[in-house]
């Protein structure tokens, strides 16, 4: 059982002991407030009162004001819950991978009270997540720290018994922290450890892999590496011999760490006893057809078509170092030209760091595009009282479906900085923040242990690099709140209020953090940074289009063969990602549409999948650029349900504050889910418009204004696929009151559908055609799965939903940490 | 000195300090813009309500004019018509999360629109002189409708969904009884003579009630009826037993002393003709019930196959002058309806002496609470009482008086919600969705009656706590749809609110805040 039980002394001489050394960590400031209450709540795994009522009298803060911001954002609780947190993840990829029955399933096999969220033993405590961020491995589930991708409803017992009986603890980055230069004369083994692949094992790989090494005495070094962005491949380990052939494998099990060891690195001593049996069999496993046969894990031939498919056409900017770099290694990312740009930046002119950047033609990521060179000019020219500004690095990734910061942040720490670290000294801010969300602990791990070594090697600091630029950087959790990606609210969620957006003007490069001029620039906008300053301009302004230069990060998810971490150059049209990078919708489904920009963003139809990425042509298309999330949707995916899921999204992300927002999203959420329930009338369609119309001109902020254009591009691209709800049909068999499970003829009547029914609406009838009961059946699709026979369809309005043949048969789940 | 800005707002130009927001330039030029979160230095720069929106310089997006600042050469639309909708649209959407009723059920569903709750405090109050003043306000025959009123009010009583209704009619009658016992009977005072005259056709509950608010603003009126005695069907359509004719006749008394003058036996289109009658008085009022028994053709006026045509927004019939109401213009005979429809005519005929004779009749403008849970219902039950101060009830009439929730609103007259709503044509059920606020009520030491479902989350009494350093103050809770202001740790309000209690009760831009005393002083038509 888990070792870190929470904290149970509630006592007020207890917490008194635990919180004054918090408060001297934390400071007592209302900018302390969450990195308070975060302290608490680690402790405690909730936010005791006495614990809320002693912060309040020990640092002078309101009681008012913790409550407030205690109940704003999601990540804190106020009464006491499990030992395990269990967050069943909703973002769009995992929404359309079926995360609702996933949530059902789970709440069902663990028996979840009907009104409650925590299991009779106090074991765990179910939650529900806008998005981990693991898109590609949907639907997915994070345990605490361990995060379980692909899952079905029949893996959900294997994943909560791995959970509690193989845990071990998490590793940490100082663990794999190696000098990994000392130790390759024999050669180098790469295993990519983000999140993502870290969720699919790479990190018990890794571990499996060193211990082979040592056991062997090879002089081969191990190493962690960032992203490598073929999430459909992880986990991926690449083997560089010294003097021989690169070779990667893709899909690896930590028990066979020790067969590609041998096998590239055999020690004189063992050769001799490589019998044949052992060659053959090493032979035949590393036969990709063989071994894809037999166990699904394949060498993978970086020169076969899929692969240079997939890294074809991209081109690594942000990105640059993929797969090659150590996230937390400053000596390679320093010879990898890493701080030379910084080096560059602080030997010229401001102003000219400027002109270039508005020379490149660099526009914002974080998805508006607003010119970058003009807000950093903006920001230059802005004066602070005191002579303080501030530079803000946007990591408050929240849209599902998007991952793309958390992997800037994670691979490429270093280079975030020094773009980071270049704009402030173009702008003359000393001091700087790095808002990151609370779901992506593995960032904020990097980015402080990068923040500690650049101090130690005096990067940070005075004098940074023997200028008299001096820079202070410090790493802000987030706790949950997906409007703080909205630059006024992220500003007062660091100063330790709720997230509220405020009224612009005044813009933050005017008066943002403590009423100081302070700059707001998304993470893969400051990743491209350094490259244009060490390439100059004309190289970025070369790539793209006339109005959307460089490259653009995306995380390709949803139904889409290769999913993951592409960038690409601006200008690519989306079949191209979609077709050509992505291997197009597995199962020979057809392509429905592509969700882009998450919710703020819309759905372009495949008939429109010519248009290029470029923020004005998305724009006309109903859509935007936004951070970078693509979702692919197939036939099986209704965009009356997608547009339900966003409101859905942005109805509880909403900060509260205005009428239209708070209250439209819900009575525009409330029409969508009548019209997925069956119960949608034709005045709807009115009323939904003119709610979009009206949250659209009168909300304050981006969420609100934004709020519509997933109904709206729905509305414009698929009004058929609302018009047939309204009629009482669901075309893509997907919303649940408008669908029914039918048992066809060719039923061999073998029960497995009747065994595996959670509900028992089927009835076991040996070698008879099995019959679903309506009044039963839940939609858990877990039939139509299981059925063998692929005899279970679903009906919809009288009609066969044909879009629903059989899905493929999914890759196993569980792998996280060893 | 601060500089000067100039803009224009709506094509009028204004100069303001620099720093001034939209709403004070429009304030200087006097045009209205409405304002719920707003509060002149105490919650200035953090819009909520967007009731304010106006539109600057044309563009696609509103901003509120409360927090937006004048720049110069600004151009501000306010009073347009895109502008006025968006604002509708934001208190309509305000009203769809707003759990109350401006007006009760009882009242709303009573044809004679009897001020009900307002009745019941003052007799749960033992003010039964109050009591029946209110009533005759509107109902002129409580002693013949407390017995055979069919008593809708009751049937929407929301008690009735808990624990049965509390009973109105009894209420209302015991009200009637005791006046009647009273050594003076209470008769409204007149206004000072007019010198209109109007010749009422129908002795019956329509026409005697015109009569009597007619006669109360001072005109002269002359009732003409076949039968030799007033009444009408209140007379000839009851047993004694259920209508005593000595109530009847003792309520008839009450209005003749008020200056009727009664012509029995006089038939229109037999003894006396429309036109005479147009010719020798300044207003006819036709109150001559059901059609069944009227010769069509001897009225002179338009009719259909059963009832005689009128104008819905105002009464009149064909001819001008003319107004019909009661059993003449209905189906079926209701004496509550008729009673009503007395009260509306004599409007009618005001207004069409006064030259304004275009929209008299209204719907009254309310909020409206959905269906409630049985837990909800049972809140509202335990708020009984609780609005009025402490006192044994004893009559049979006070302990039913004592029953009432007083689901009506105790400040409609003060909330800004239900004045700009209904000031903007704002219809409340619009955007009605299935999510709304619970019903709660909330009585705090102090008086203080906090209706979380009546909050629209503007914010202002965090705020007034906050300024006022309140030790415990209040805070917004949650976010999103679900935001609700609450006190630290559920805390009582009177915890919260120790300094400012008063100050947040007097700016609640809702009844979401309320004295209880203000009950005894909520009349609303």
């Amino acid at each position: 059982m888990a070792t870190d039980a929470p904290q149970t002394d509630l006592t007020p001489e207890a917490i008194t002991r635990f919180l004054e050394p918090l408060l001297v960590r934390t400071g007592r400031g209302q900018e302390a407030t969450i990195p308070i209450l975060q302290g608490i709540q680690h402790e405690y795994r909730h936010l005791p009162e006495e614990a809320l009522r002693q912060a309040s009298q020990r640092t002078g803060l309101r009681l008012a004001d913790l409550i407030g911001v205690a109940t704003f954002y999601h990540q804190f609780r106020l009464r006491e819950v499990g030992r395990h947190s269990l967050r069943v993840c909703h973002g769009t990829a995992c929404h359309v991978q079926g995360s609702e029955n996933i949530h059902a399933a789970i709440n069902r096999q663990l028996h979840i009270p009907e009104n409650g969220d925590t299991t009779p033993d106090q074991t765990f405590t179910v939650e529900q997540v806008a998005c981990l961020g693991c898109c590609t491995l949907a639907p997915a589930v994070q345990i605490d720290e361990t995060t379980y991708g692909h899952l079905t409803a029949d893996t959900i017992g294997a994943m909560v018994s791995d959970f509690l009986g193989n845990r071990q603890q998490a590793l940490t980055d100082v663990d794999l922290i190696q000098h990994h230069q000392d130790h390759r004369r024999q050669g180098e083994i790469r295993v990519g450890l983000g999140s993502c692949c870290m969720a699919k094992g790479s990190d018990a790989l890794f571990h499996s892999l060193r211990r082979t090494v040592k056991n062997f005495s090879l002089e081969v070094a191990v190493k962690r590496v960032g992203c490598v962005g073929m999430c459909h491949q992880t986990p991926i380990v690449e083997v560089r011999p010294a003097g021989g052939a690169t070779a990667f494998y893709s899909k690896v099990g930590p028990a066979e760490a020790e067969r590609i060891v041998r096998r590239h690195f055999p020690p004189p001593s063992l050769r001799r006893q490589l019998t044949g049996w052992f060659n053959r069999t090493l032979e035949g496993w590393v036969n990709p057809e063989a071994a894809a046969r037999k166990n699904g894990h394949a060498a993978l031939d970086f020169n076969g078509k899929p692969v240079t498919s997939f890294l074809g056409r991209q081109v690594r900017i942000a990105t640059e170092g993929f797969g090659e770099m150590d996230p937390l290694d400053l000596d390679e990312y320093i010879s990898q030209k890493g701080f030379v740009a910084l080096g560059k930046a602080l030997s010229s002119h401001p102003e000219a760091n400027i002109a270039a950047i508005t020379a490149s033609g660099l526009r914002g990521r974080g998805g508006a595009g607003f010119p970058t060179g003009v807000k950093w000019a903006r920001m230059r020219a802005s004066v602070a009282v005191d002579g303080l500004k501030y530079v803000i690095v946007n990591g408050d990734e929240g849209d599902p479906g998007a991952f793309m910061n958390r992997m800037l942040m994670e691979s490429f720490p270093f280079r975030v900085i020094e773009g980071m670290m270049i704009a402030a000294a173009s702008v003359g801010a000393a001091e700087g923040f790095i808002y990151v969300r609370a779901e992506y602990p593995r960032a904020v791990s990097r980015l402080r242990e990068a923040i500690q070594l650049l101090k130690a090697r005096g990067f940070l600091g005075a004098k940074v690099m023997g200028s008299s630029f001096q820079f202070r950087v410090r790493v802000f959790e987030g706790a949950g709140a997906f409007v703080c990606g909205e630059e006024t609210a992220l500003i007062q969620s660091i100063e330790g209020h709720r997230g509220i957006p405020q009224l612009r003007p005044p813009y933050p490069v005017e008066r943002g953090l403590w009423d100081r001029p302070t700059l707001i620039n998304n993470v893969e906008t400051l990743s491209l940074v350094p490259w244009i300053i060490r390439h100059g301009p004309e190289a970025f302004a070369q790539l793209g289009t006339e109005k959307s230069k460089g490259t653009k990060v995306f995380a390709l998810a949803g139904k889409v063969d290769r999913t993951g971490l592409i960038e690409v150059p601006m200008g690519i049209s989306l079949r191209e990602i979609i077709e050509d990078i992505g291997g197009g919708v597995p199962g020979g489904k057809r392509f429905k549409a592509v969700q882009i920009g998450g919710p703020s963003g819309g759905c372009i139809p495949a008939a429109l999948s010519e248009i290029p990425v470029d923020f004005e042509a998305l724009a006309a298309a109903g859509a935007i650029m936004g951070s970078g999330g693509l979702i692919v949707l197939d036939e099986d995916d209704c965009m009356v349900d997608v547009a339900r899921y966003f409101m859905s999204f942005l109805q509880k992300e909403s900060c509260g504050e205005c009428t239209f927002c708070r209250i439209g999203t819900m009575r525009m959420f409330e029409i969508l889910d009548r019209l997925c329930s069956g119960k949608g009338v034709a005045a709807d369609l009115d009323e939904l418009r003119q709610l979009a119309g009206l949250t659209a001109q009168g909300s304050i902020c981006g969420l609100g204004r934004t709020a519509a254009n997933p109904v709206l591009s729905t509305l414009r691209h698929f009004l058929d696929e609302y018009e047939a709800h309204i009629a009482g049909r669901c075309p893509a068999g997907k919303c649940k009151g408008l669908i029914q499970y039918v048992v066809q003829d060719h039923c061999t009547g073998c029960t497995i559908c009747a065994q595996r029914c959670p509900v028992g609406a089927i009835a076991a009838t040996p070698y008879q055609r099995h019959e679903i009961d309506a009044a039963l059946c839940t939609r858990c699709d877990v039939c139509r799965v299981e059925c063998p026979e692929n005899a279970v369809a679903i009906v919809s309005g009288g009609q066969p939903c044909t879009g629903h043949s059989r899905k493929e048969p999914r890759p196993q789940p569980l792998a996280h940490h060893e | 000195m601060s500089k000067l800005i100039s803009l224009t707002i709506d094509g009028q130009p204004v100069e303001v300090p620099e720093g001034s927001t939209v709403l004070a330039a429009a304030q200087k030029l006097g045009i209205v813009i409405p304002t719920l979160c707003f509060l002149a230095g105490v919650k200035e720069n953090h819009p909520s309500c967007m009731a304010c929106v106006v539109r600057v310089n044309g563009e696609a997006r509103l901003v509120p004019s409360c927090s937006t600042k004048v720049t110069a050469g600004m151009s501000v639309a306010s009073e347009t018509v895109e502008v006025k909708a968006a604002r509708k649209a934001a208190m309509e959407l305000l009203f769809s999360d707003h759990l109350g009723d401006c007006i009760s059920v009882c009242q709303r569903v009573c044809p004679a629109r009897m001020q009900i709750p307002a009745v019941i405090r003052l007799v749960a109050a033992g003010q039964m002189r109050e009591a029946i003043a209110l009533v005759k306000e509107n109902v002129v025959f409580p002693g013949v409708l407390g017995r055979i009123c069919r008593a809708p009010c009751q049937q929407g009583c929301r008690r009735s969904k808990y624990d049965g209704a509390v009973a109105i009619q009894l209420i209302e009658r015991e009200v009637a009884n005791q006046d009647s016992a009273a050594q003076e009977p209470y008769v409204p005072t007149c206004q000072p003579a007019t010198g209109k005259r109007i010749a009422i056709i129908g002795a019956g509950a329509t026409g005697l009630s015109a009569a009597f608010f007619l006669l109360k603003s001072g005109h002269a009126c002359v009732v003409f009826d076949d039968h030799a005695e007033p009444g009408g069907q209140m007379r000839h359509g009851f047993s004694e037993a259920e209508l005593p004719r000595a109530v009847l006749d003792a309520e008839i008394a009450l209005i003749q002393r008020m200056g009727l003058e009664f012509r029995p036996g006089t038939r229109l289109g037999h003894d006396v003709r429309l036109a005479e009658l147009r010719e020798q008085f300044d207003a006819v009022v036709l109150a001559v019930g059901s059609m069944q028994k009227t010769d069509p053709a001897a009225l002179g006026v338009e009719t259909t196959t059963r009832t005689i045509r009128i104008e819905a927004a105002n009464f009149q019939t064909s001819v001008r002058g003319v107004f019909a109401g009661g059993s003449a213009i209905r189906s079926n005979y209701d004496p509550a309806r008729s009673v009503g429809d007395g009260r509306i005519l004599a409007e009618c005929v005001e207004a069409f002496f006064a030259g304004k004779p275009m929209q008299v009749v209204r719907q009254p403008f309310t909020s409206t609470i959905p269906k409630l849970t049985t837990e909800e219902y049972q809140q509202l039950a335990q708020g009984a009482n609780a609005t009025l101060s402490v006192r044994e009830l004893i009559t049979e009439a006070e302990t039913a008086a004592g029953r009432c929730c007083h689901c009506d609103c105790r400040s409609a007259n003060h909330c800004k919600l239900h004045h700009y709503g209904e000031l903007y044509g704002a219809d409340p059920k619009a955007f009605a969705g299935e999510h709304r606020r619970r019903f709660e009520f909330i009585r705090q030491p102090g008086g203080v009656i906090f209706e979380p479902g009546k909050c629209i989350s503007c914010g202002i009494c965090v705020e007034l706590a906050n300024q006022a350093q309140e030790p415990l103050g209040l805070t917004f809770v949650g976010r999103g749809f679900d935001v609700r202001i609450g006190v630290p740790l559920n805390q009582p309000l009177a915890e919260g609110l120790q300094r400012v209690g008063e100050q947040c009760v007097k700016h609640c831009p809702t009844s979401a805040l309320t004295f209880a005393e203000d009950a005894r002083n909520a009349v609303k038509g």
